[in-house]
């Protein structure tokens, strides 16, 4: 029972400057098949990964204009696994011809007493939804396609019905700040997965 | 002192383990500093036959959160601390309120949130010292320190294979009488609320929260020869 391999100090703190580029897109029904036999092929894991997870997004009021939002997601089929919670900042704006959405990501595994913990923090849950497709890799892209599933009565995620008739698909890559050959990276992989979908920069504020 | 009670299910290559501890105070000795009572449990430690296996570091920060909740109610207080027993982990918790075991990302989502929860730098506790082996034990002496004085000693005992804490209770309390005659320490309050007996490391973490927390009200440790 030797000491844990570490110096008297506990190892605190993370990485402040993670960003996350993102590309998004979407596929009907129908043509989800395709879409998955082509990334199949392009990616990294020979069967696709699948996963249904359940979404809650937080929010805290201050004395500021616009809350702090957190997300809090946990799998519903493998229930033994960390929650997972997430941070996402304000998107970048700068270079026009940067080809991905980008923005500061702070992602912190949680226990399960995650959801009771931010209720005392004084966070409000706003919206929940499941999510339930595939996750691909390729490299240190990942490419994940899913259904949004709306929960009809709150807290219970046995009873969901699709938000609409197509799969979301999202090109995310998370990457310390300043590294700019990522965004050109993703676009060059966006191109291959033309004409089955076209994945854009998203700007958020233009759905509000 | 807290006894900390961890017990363990698996085997010993299991390295992740949940035992059963008491983490508790004790008491500086009469005439002594708090330097030479801590070198005066590591020798009593020593003579007994326990090994020291590097040291250990348990700290709590405050945060204030200033910005939120309803007003007329009192100001809530978050308390973030690390173990260096669990060296990627970090517990958040609140007093008598909800523990979340995290990753260390979690102290960079405070630095996100210090425009809600302020970091009472000056609040901040922490326990440093040896860590000793004694066959199925583990004892952890360390001085407690706030803002660069020293308020007290903590000692932690973690009895490795057992994880119902009230099996173990009676056990931990007799191996402390045997370096610590005059100071053992009750049942800890955490042991009373297990419903079903398991003990988790976010219950050492209360402990010592509940010790530090006292520790902040106390003056700073008296006795003769005190810094």
């Amino acid at each position: 029972m030797e000491a844990p391999p570490v110096t008297a100090m506990p190892v605190t703190g993370g990485s402040i400057h993670m960003m996350e580029y993102l590309l998004q897109g979407s596929v009907l029904d129908q043509a989800l098949e395709s879409l998955l036999h082509r990334l199949r092929g392009l990616c990294d894991n020979m069967e696709p990964e699948s996963f249904v997870d359940h979404e809650m997004v937080f929010l805290l009021k201050g004395q500021q204009g616009s809350p702090f939002i957190l997300r809090a997601r946990h799998s519903l089929d493998r229930p033994a696994v960390p929650w997972h919670l997430r941070y996402l900042g304000q998107p970048e704006v700068g270079d026009k011809s940067r080809h991905a959405l980008v923005r500061n990501c702070v992602d912190v595994s949680a226990s399960h007493s995650l959801h009771d913990f931010l209720l005392e923090m004084g966070f409000r849950m706003d919206h929940e939804f499941v999510a339930k497709g595939h996750i691909f890799r390729k490299g240190a892209l990942k490419v994940v396609v899913f259904k949004l599933f709306r929960i009809l009565l709150p807290g219970n995620t046995e009873n969901t019905e699709p938000l609409s008739l197509s799969y979301l698909v999202e090109l995310s890559v998370l990457a310390p700040a300043g590294q700019d050959t990522v965004s050109d990276d993703m676009r060059n992989f966006a191109e291959q997965l033309k004409p089955l979908v076209h994945l854009d920069k998203i700007d958020p504020k233009r759905l509000m | 002192m807290c006894l900390t009670l961890c017990v363990y299910v698996c085997v010993r290559e299991i390295v992740i383990v949940f035992r059963a501890r008491s983490v508790s105070q004790v008491p500086v000795a009469e005439g002594k500093s708090v330097q030479q009572t801590v070198e005066m449990l590591n020798r009593k430690l020593e003579q007994l036959g326990a090994v020291k296996q590097g040291n250990f570091c348990v700290d709590c920060e405050t945060y204030h959160a200033g910005a939120i909740g309803n007003p007329g109610q009192p100001p809530k207080f978050l308390y973030v601390m690390h173990n260096s027993e669990a060296p990627l982990s970090c517990f958040a918790l609140f007093e008598n309120g909800p523990c979340l075991v995290a990753d260390p990302n979690f102290d960079v989502l405070m630095i996100k949130l210090k425009s809600y929860f302020q970091n009472a730098k000056s609040n901040k506790v922490e326990s440093r010292g040896a860590r000793y082996q004694y066959c199925d034990f583990l004892v952890k002496v360390g001085t407690a320190t706030m803002a660069s004085s020293a308020r007290g000693i903590t000692v932690e005992v973690e009895y490795c294979p057992c994880v119902t804490a009230n099996d173990c209770w009676n056990l931990l309390m007799e191996f402390m009488q045997s370096f610590l005659p005059s100071h053992v320490p009750g049942v800890p309050s955490v042991f009373g609320v297990k419903t079903d007996g398991v003990y988790s490391p976010s219950d050492t973490m209360a402990q010592y929260l509940e010790l530090f927390s006292k520790l902040r009200k106390q003056q700073a440790a008296t006795g003769s020869g005190m810094r």
